[in-house]
């Protein structure tokens, strides 16, 4: 098989340096401003870039409108979760979160507005903050990660309400269930617990891996992924990808994927999921995959769709994860470009 | 009427009846010439107009008669005839009146014609005169404005003015009370002064020339007093050699060396000089030196008379050739491109002598129809040094100089004019012929001062010495890192290839105590079998491995477990790090596409690789990440998540520290490792 070889480009140390980041990043998390025009990536060097999709869907797009059109470096550690509320954009990594204004995030030298860090246990090793949660209802932020907790934080007064315990290893993602305020979070300990947030009680909890349909022990029990749509779950990681009834715990369709899934969401009537492996996968509830579509990356971390009112022709589903390229997909049939660090 | 014509007989016959006036004349006319009646005197003596009326009066009575006789011969009759013959003799006489007024008239119309010619002929004669006069009265004004217009020689001489004239004069040539008042005295009062001046300055010049030839002849002794010097000196110079030596202040080489430096082209030239200022200022430790045969240098600048000597020489052996067989175009084509590469006969060798006692040694030559200089490198050691076989590219003359600044690979020409020359006798690329000439590096041009602007041809042979002053510092510097990097590599590749990696004490404190993972091989790979590996895709596409590196690949292994790695080193090692990209075989194939732990380790040891480079000048960077290699694959192992459905005990027990095993939701192993403490965390 021949291969290109691209032409040999002379590299002082400085081009090879950067050449050699390009190469080791990972993208953990997007987030979509409120107009639907921006696109906030975060790296594993605690990078944040904004790119402005407007301009890279336009009809005149050229290469530099695949490229950020700012990059800053937000925390110290990698960049592992970030939400958008309709004035910020709030990111979490190393044990922090913090906010920016979107407004403001498009000057060079943004200054976080705030940051706050949860009450840890431990003092040894600050853990990482693996998922953040809104709950519009009650503005607050919900935070979990390698402290085994969620914490509630209420995001007027900035302070921490509640700790939620009960997971024995670190979280990895969080669901919310609108109709009963219920919070739904999976970990590596490979239980989805649920939660009631008024009574800060764990209501639920399913111990997936211990159910022989999903279970795969060679990958591990860890929980990687959740989605929820108020009757309905769809979970995987270790495990299968399966689909729940919440009401009953039982699994219901088993979705015959191999590669450990690190995202999955709910659209319309489909269900996307993506982990190991180029492709975004989709699903029929009924656990037939209606496609697979190759993105650019060997192996994808997350996935965002660009649901925003305020700018439909924005309207597309992007996919990161094991490079620095952004995939964009403007029909769910193919990868139309990339956006790259 | 008979009156008349006996005034008519009477003339005839009678000579001297005349009026008393013209008789005088007549007189002598006569007794000149005897006896003739003149007619002439006559004419004067009548009245024209009488004479007309006599005419007409004579021709009526002709008429008269001829009519009367008419009658009478017609009547007839006795008297008739003596009628008739009356007026016959009547008619005949009045012919003869006739005929005298003819005669009369005649000579009057004569007279007149003569009187007329006569006064013509005056007219005619004072016309000329006129004429003559008037023509010399035109020569005389012509001659007039001739002499006004006449420029004495002695209006071109610049006279001094006035002022000065009568200033500087003596008052016996000035004579200022003659010549104020008179134009032409002061004219020549002026001529006399001037004449007087330039009799002076004559006289000074000669002074002048002599006090010159006296100084020439002075200038003429000291001259050969100075060249009767000149062998003295040379004598005391050579007896002064052994203390020259004595005290190590070799003037007498380095005089030689500028004399042989003169022959130098002007690239070659530039580097010497900035070479040797910069050794004796900054940098004892370089010496610089010119190799090469004078003569022949001499010899490339031949006069051009010689060569039209030749001419006629080379016309009668070229009819020879011609007769002989031409030799094949080939062979031709083979000896133009010998031309092209000619290198300049003289060469100039720089010695860079490092800490250790290591000396990188440079020939720099220049090649004169290409215009650019070229470099041949060779290292030696204080010690031999015994090669390993996965080192041999490391210090060979043809590599161990490639790219010393990022780009500058030395195969191609950095002239962009000798494409065109190249065209011409078929030569592709300079590549071939590198071994034999030299590299040209970018960095050589610029020591010998030449410019190549990119994207256009040179046209002149522009040596430039600031541009070599200024990279002559840094190219040192970096010609000393490169053969002691490369030097060190030599040392560390003799250790890797027996399986141990060299870490040296100051280093020790980057990795823990025990490290089970061991490097069973290291070798040498070429660059092709380095893309043909399946996981080294990503560095292929972003252009990081180019042929300019070098390849070698690693194999660690632990238990079961094989870690292949995949070693792309820059020849700027070590400022630029080496590049390594890891497979993995244990319960599977992993490598970077598939398992993100492996990803991070090749991240580990890429990305972070600053913490690795140890103590300056870094050469630890090698062996430092090789042993963090072993170190994460040590983690890797132990800190895998035990399969809960397969039986038996793990293969590696965990034996590191570790804070947490998983973090993230890529879920990393711990591989950064925490020293003193001695325990692994996550970045």
């Amino acid at each position: 098989m021949e291969r290109a070889v691209p032409p040999a480009v002379p590299l002082g140390q400085m081009e090879v340096f950067q050449a050699l980041q390009r190469l080791h990043m990972t993208i953990f998390s997007q987030s979509v401003s409120p107009c639907g025009k921006f696109l906030a990536a975060g790296n594993n060097y605690g990078q944040i870039a904004i790119f402005s999709l407007s301009a890279a869907l336009s009809s005149e797009a050229k290469e530099e409108s695949k490229k950020p059109i700012v990059t800053f470096q937000a925390h110290d550690g990698p960049v592992y979760s970030m939400v958008s509320t309709d004035r910020h954009l709030l990111s979490a990594g190393d044990g922090e979160v913090k906010a920016w204004l979107w407004a403001e995030i498009l000057k060079k030298g943004c200054k976080e507005l705030w940051r706050r860090q949860p009450p840890y246990r431990t003092s040894l090793e600050v853990p990482e903050i693996n998922a953040l949660l809104l709950v519009p209802k009650e503005n607050s932020l919900i935070l979990a990660g390698g402290d085994c907790q969620l914490h509630t934080m209420d995001l007027e007064t900035g302070t921490f309400t509640r700790a939620l315990r009960g997971h024995t290893d670190y979280i990895h993602c969080l669901a919310l269930r609108e109709r009963s305020p219920e919070v739904l979070s999976g970990g590596e300990d490979g239980a989805v617990r649920l939660w009631d947030l008024r009574t800060a009680r764990e209501v639920q909890t399913i111990e997936v891996y211990k159910h022989e349909e999903c279970s795969r022990p060679h990958n591990g029990r860890w929980i990687g992924c959740l989605a929820t749509d108020s009757d309905w779950m769809v979970c995987g990681g270790g495990p299968a990808l399966t689909l729940w009834h919440l009401r009953s715990s039982t699994p219901t369709t088993v979705f015959p994927m191999r590669a450990p899934q690190k995202h999955v969401t709910f659209y319309q009537d489909l269900i996307l999921s993506a982990g190991q492996g180029r492709c975004v996968n989709q699903w029929q509830l009924s656990g037939e995959l209606k496609a697979q579509v190759p993105g650019s990356s060997p192996g994808l971390l997350s996935l965002s769709l660009n649901q925003q009112p305020a700018a439909p022709e924005c309207k597309v589903l992007t996919a990161a994860g094991n490079s620095c390229r952004v995939d964009v997909f403007t029909n769910l049939g193919y990868r139309a470009f990339s956006l790259s660090f | 009427m008979s009156s008349e014509s006996s005034k008519k007989r009477k003339p005839k016959v009678i000579r001297s009846d005349g009026a008393p006036a013209e008789g005088k004349r007549n007189r002598s006319d006569t007794e000149q010439e005897g006896k003739y009646y003149s007619e002439e005197a006559e004419v004067d003596l009548r009245d024209p107009g009488r004479d007309y009326e006599l005419y007409k009066y004579t021709c009526q009575e002709l008429q008269r008669l001829m009519a009367e006789i008419q009658d009478l011969k017609s009547r007839g009759g006795k008297d008739a005839a003596i009628e008739i013959e009356d007026r016959r003799i009547q008619s005949c006489v009045h012919f003869m009146t006739l005929k005298k007024l003819n005669r009369l008239a005649h000579i009057r119309l004569k007279k007149g014609r003569d009187q007329t010619h006569e006064a013509k002929q005056k007219v005619d004669a004072y016309h000329l005169q006129l004429q003559n006069l008037l023509y010399e009265v035109m020569h005389l004004q012509k001659e007039i404005t001739k002499c006004l217009e006449f420029k004495s020689k002695h209006e071109e001489i610049d006279l001094v003015s006035l002022e000065e004239f009568y200033k500087e004069a003596p008052p016996d040539i000035s004579k200022a009370e003659v010549t104020m008042g008179d134009p032409h005295q002061q004219t020549l009062a002026r001529l006399d002064w001037e004449l007087e001046q330039r009799k002076r300055l004559a006289e000074k010049y000669r002074e002048c020339l002599s006090n010159k030839e006296k100084i020439l002849k002075e200038i003429e002794v000291k001259k050969e007093y100075l060249s009767s010097l000149q062998p003295r000196l040379n004598s005391i110079m050579q007896a002064s050699l052994p203390v020259q030596e004595y005290l190590f202040m070799p003037f007498d080489q380095a005089h030689k060396q500028y004399e042989t430096a003169r022959h130098l082209p002007p690239p070659l030239y530039v580097l010497f000089v900035q070479a040797t200022a910069y050794g004796q200022a900054c940098d004892k430790t370089l010496s610089v030196a010119i190799e090469g045969s004078v003569d022949e240098a001499k010899a490339l600048f031949k006069p051009p008379e010689d060569s039209q000597d030749d001419e006629s020489d080379s016309d009668a052996e070229e009819e020879q050739t011609t007769k002989r067989r031409r030799p094949t175009l080939g062979v031709q084509l083979d000896d133009k491109r010998k031309e092209m590469l000619k290198r300049h006969p003289l060469s100039v060798m720089l010695d860079l002598k490092c800490k250790d006692d290591s000396v990188l040694h440079l020939t720099f030559y220049y090649l004169m129809n290409l215009n650019i200089m070229t470099v041949k490198a060779k290292v030696t050691t204080a010690t031999e040094l015994i090669t390993p076989i996965s080192a041999g590219d490391l210090l060979s003359p043809d590599s161990v100089l490639s790219c010393l600044y990022p780009g500058d690979h030395g195969k191609k020409t950095p002239n962009p004019a000798n494409q065109y020359q190249f065209d011409k006798v078929g030569i592709l690329t300079l590549r071939d012929y590198v071994l034999d000439l030299g590299h040209p590096y970018l960095w050589v041009q610029k020591l010998g001062g030449l410019h190549f602007p990119k994207e256009q041809p040179q046209h002149t042979v522009v040596a430039d010495h600031s541009l070599s002053a200024s990279h002559m510092e840094t190219t040192m510097k970096l010609l000393k890192t490169r053969v002691q990097s490369r030097l060190a590599l030599h040392k560390q590749f003799a250790s890797l290839e027996h399986g141990i990696v060299p870490v040296t004490s100051d280093c020790q404190y980057l990795f823990p105590a025990k490290v089970v993972s061991r490097l069973v091989k290291w070798v040498a790979i070429a660059h092709e079998d380095y893309m043909e590996l399946h996981f080294t895709k990503d560095i292929v596409e972003a252009g990081l491995a180019g042929d300019t590196n070098l390849y070698y690949m690693a194999l660690v292994e632990r238990g079961t477990a094989k870690l292949q790695a995949a070693v792309v080193l820059n020849p700027g090692y070590s400022s630029i790090p080496p590049i390594f990209q890891l497979c993995l075989n244990w319960k599977g194939e992993k490598t970077n596409s598939n398992d993100d732990n492996i990803r991070a380790m090749e991240s580990e040891v890429n990305v972070c690789y600053k913490e690795l480079c140890g103590p300056r000048p870094s050469h630890q960077l090698l062996t430092n990440q090789l042993q963090r290699l072993c170190v994460l694959l040590d983690v890797y192992l132990e800190t895998e998540s035990h399969d809960d459905s397969v039986e038996g005990p793990k293969e590696f027990p965990q034996e590191k520290m570790c804070l947490r095993l998983f973090r993230g939701p890529s879920r990393m192993k711990p591989f950064k490792y925490n020293h003193p403490q001695g325990f692994f965390s996550h970045r």
